[in-house]
């Protein structure tokens, strides 16, 4: 190593240095978002690199993410062999109900795309002190743990969950009665809503993650993701029934707001009771852009006040 | 106006105490007892602009306390700190940009990726200019003689490399202020060497103003001309390293080359003999009875060589913390950035 070649004594450092800089040439202007979305982009691009030079790993987390996909499908295509709605007058027929699901495997990818892995190693950032960095940089620090690694192996269920969407759809539109009420908004407003489910998730998942400032730590992280991720891959309408229902309802929409995540976006997509929309379905649209912007707040404010909290670990 | 101000610096931690056993574990989820832990207890200390100075200090002595604290890693319990006009753990975006802080026993780069990967996420976080990101990057590469290593990820390279890796990382923004944690902990000889003879140099040239925290004497001796020891969480001298012998020891060190005919049991026994080996035997000598000690020796016996130095320098550091652990806290709490004892 060149490292170590003859260095037995003093050799002068190359005087390279230059010192002309003034403090005004050190940062580059232009707008905070865009500098945002450039660290943005290279916490990608470096995630990328990282995932490929792991290659069998990632192929085989790939399977497993897809595999486990596939399997849901079977299962639910084996179920409405015995029925064909949930519920009698739910609207969610068998291709109804796989929008739906379609639109959970986006959400699911992309939340573990995005930051499920970075908010799982926050708690060890904490234990181990590692946190101290990303309190150095001139940076909004919930950023800047947020994202940093993304889990690209995801992409493969959110590209499944897609397809299986468009063909749902496709499959609806061929049943006649279906497809009059959609218009030029239902697709951008599909992407809104999906964006308002990651956000409230987000949200939530930043709030436990934050816990671990004060615990010390946490490793039930991906134990709780599983846990209310397995209420809201079903339509809320299943929990709207005897008094354990109402509660699970009540607790999941207005406490924890999960069921509107995936519940939300799948009806604005679906629409499973046809023709223009209720009151009821009204409500919950405006209902999911309180809960998004109210999660994303307190969200906010639990991370800060947690990071107030954080006394860093041995040197 | 100086460039660090800190007054009255306190930092305690609240410890949990877990007592052996199983069943006190489990009464340890009910009842907790804690005990509060003063890392760092009324410090003062004020840095000028462009000095180099070293924290000297045993294991907890709240070196690297003091650094979290100046970083604003962690708020302190009580005091002030400005460090260029910024309450550190405000953390404004504007300070943040200009300093930096290195520490030997962690590391901020990318495990898996090449260094240089990391470089560029540091020049959009610190949002560098290209043309001024690529030109600091290659000036600290060619310094510390890296350049080939940039494309090889981080987890493969040694314990040096990667401390020189550290090093380029936290200096691409061009720090005005830098505080290092023992950056040469753990390297040989020859990577501790590359570091300080770097770091000389780059303070020579920007004059940045930095903080360094070692036990390795010889970065201290290379680097710094002023030295803060802390010890207990409080600073119990502040000045030059040469001052400390002055300050700490009185005696000096006397060795004697007798010829071999002498009867090196008898002068064993005379006082102040610390170390025989035949044919030389050092003696301790306070420093101002260095002269009558040495002419009745020279007189008595016969003796073909004389050395007269001051004793090592780690001894002395050694024999100061020992005492620094045995006082009071409160007695040296008063320490106002001058030695105290």
């Amino acid at each position: 190593m060149a490292d170590r070649a003859g260095e037995g004594r003093a050799q002068p450092v190359k005087a390279l240095m230059r010192n002309d800089l003034k403090q005004s040439d050190l940062t580059a202007t232009g707008s905070p978002l865009r500098r945002y979305w450039r660290v943005f982009a290279t916490f990608a691009r470096n995630s990328i690199i990282r995932d490929m030079s792991f290659r069998s790993d990632f192929i085989l987390q790939s399977i497993t993410s897809v595999s486990w996909a596939v399997m849901n499908y079977v299962l639910f295509k084996l179920i409405y062999r015995f029925t064909t709605s949930i519920g009698p007058d739910t609207g969610w027929q068998e291709n109804e109900f796989f929008v739906f699901l379609g639109t959970v495997w986006v959400i699911n990818g992309s939340i573990q795309l995005l930051f499920m892995g970075n908010f799982d190693e926050f708690s060890d950032l904490i234990r181990t002190g590692g946190l101290d960095f990303a309190l150095l940089k001139p940076i909004d620090t919930q950023f800047l743990i947020s994202f940093p690694r993304m889990n690209w192996s995801q992409v493969p269920n959110i590209v499944l969950g897609i397809l299986l969407v468009v063909t749902s759809m496709n499959a609806m539109w061929s049943d006649s009665s279906k497809g009059a009420w959609f218009t030029w908004w239902t697709v951008p407003a599909y992407v809104f809503f999906v964006g308002c489910g990651i956000t409230i998730m987000y949200s939530v998942m930043i709030s436990l993650a934050s816990t671990s400032i004060w615990l010390g730590r946490n490793q039930n992280l991906y134990d709780f993701w599983f846990y209310i991720t397995n209420f809201y891959r079903y339509p809320m309408e299943i929990y709207q029934r005897g008094s354990l229902g109402w509660a699970l309802w009540g607790t999941f929409t207005f406490v924890i707001p999960i069921l509107v995540v995936s519940n939300v976006p799948a009806r604005v997509l679906a629409n499973p009771l046809g023709g223009p929309w209720n009151a009821w379905e009204w409500s919950l649209v405006g209902l999911t852009l309180a809960m998004t912007l109210a999660s994303l707040i307190l969200s906010r404010l639990v991370f800060r006040s947690a990071l107030n909290s954080y006394r860093s670990a041995s040197s | 106006m100086s460039i660090i101000e800190i007054e009255n610096l306190c930092k305690s931690y609240r410890v949990y105490q877990k007592k052996e056993g199983v069943w006190a574990g489990i009464r340890g989820l009910f009842h907790r007892e804690y005990r509060e832990v003063a890392a760092v207890r009324g410090v003062n200390l004020r840095v000028e602009s462009g000095e180099f100075v070293a924290f000297l200090g045993p294991n907890g002595a709240g070196k690297t306390t003091t650094l979290k604290l100046l970083s604003g890693v962690i708020t302190p319990t009580s005091g002030t700190v400005s460090v260029m006009g910024f309450v550190p753990w405000h953390r404004d975006d504007a300070y943040r940009r200009r300093f930096a802080l290195v520490m030997g026993q962690k590391n901020q780069l990318w495990w898996d990726l090449p260094a240089t990967d990391s470089f560029r996420l540091h020049q959009h976080i610190y949002n560098i200019p290209g043309a001024v990101f690529e030109r600091t990057r290659d000036e600290l590469t060619e310094m510390l003689d890296v350049r080939h290593l940039l494309g090889q990820p981080v987890r493969e390279l040694s314990l040096g490399e990667r401390m020189k890796m550290e090093l380029i990382a936290a200096l691409l923004h061009s720090p005005e202020m830098l505080f290092l944690d023992e950056p040469t902990i753990g390297l040989d000889v020859v990577a501790q060497h590359k570091i300080q003879q770097f770091l000389k140099h780059y303070q020579n040239q920007r004059r940045t103003t930095i903080l360094l925290t070692s036990h390795y004497m010889k970065d201290i001796a290379a680097l710094c001309k002023r030295v803060v020891v802390i010890a207990n969480g409080s600073i119990h001298y502040d000045g030059s390293l040469a001052g400390i012998i002055d300050r700490f020891s009185g005696d000096k060190v006397v060795t004697l080359q007798l010829d071999e005919r002498t009867d090196f049991a008898s002068v064993a026994k005379l006082p102040g003999s610390v170390e025989i080996e035949p044919p030389r035997i050092k003696f301790r000598v306070p420093r101002d009875e260095v002269a009558r000690v040495l002419g009745e020796l020279l007189d008595r016996y016969q003796v073909t060589d004389v050395i007269v130095e001051d004793p090592p320098l780690e001894e002395v550091i050694a024999s100061m913390f020992l005492e620094a652990a045995q006082q009071e806290p409160e007695l040296v709490g008063a320490a106002n950035g001058r030695p105290t004892r």
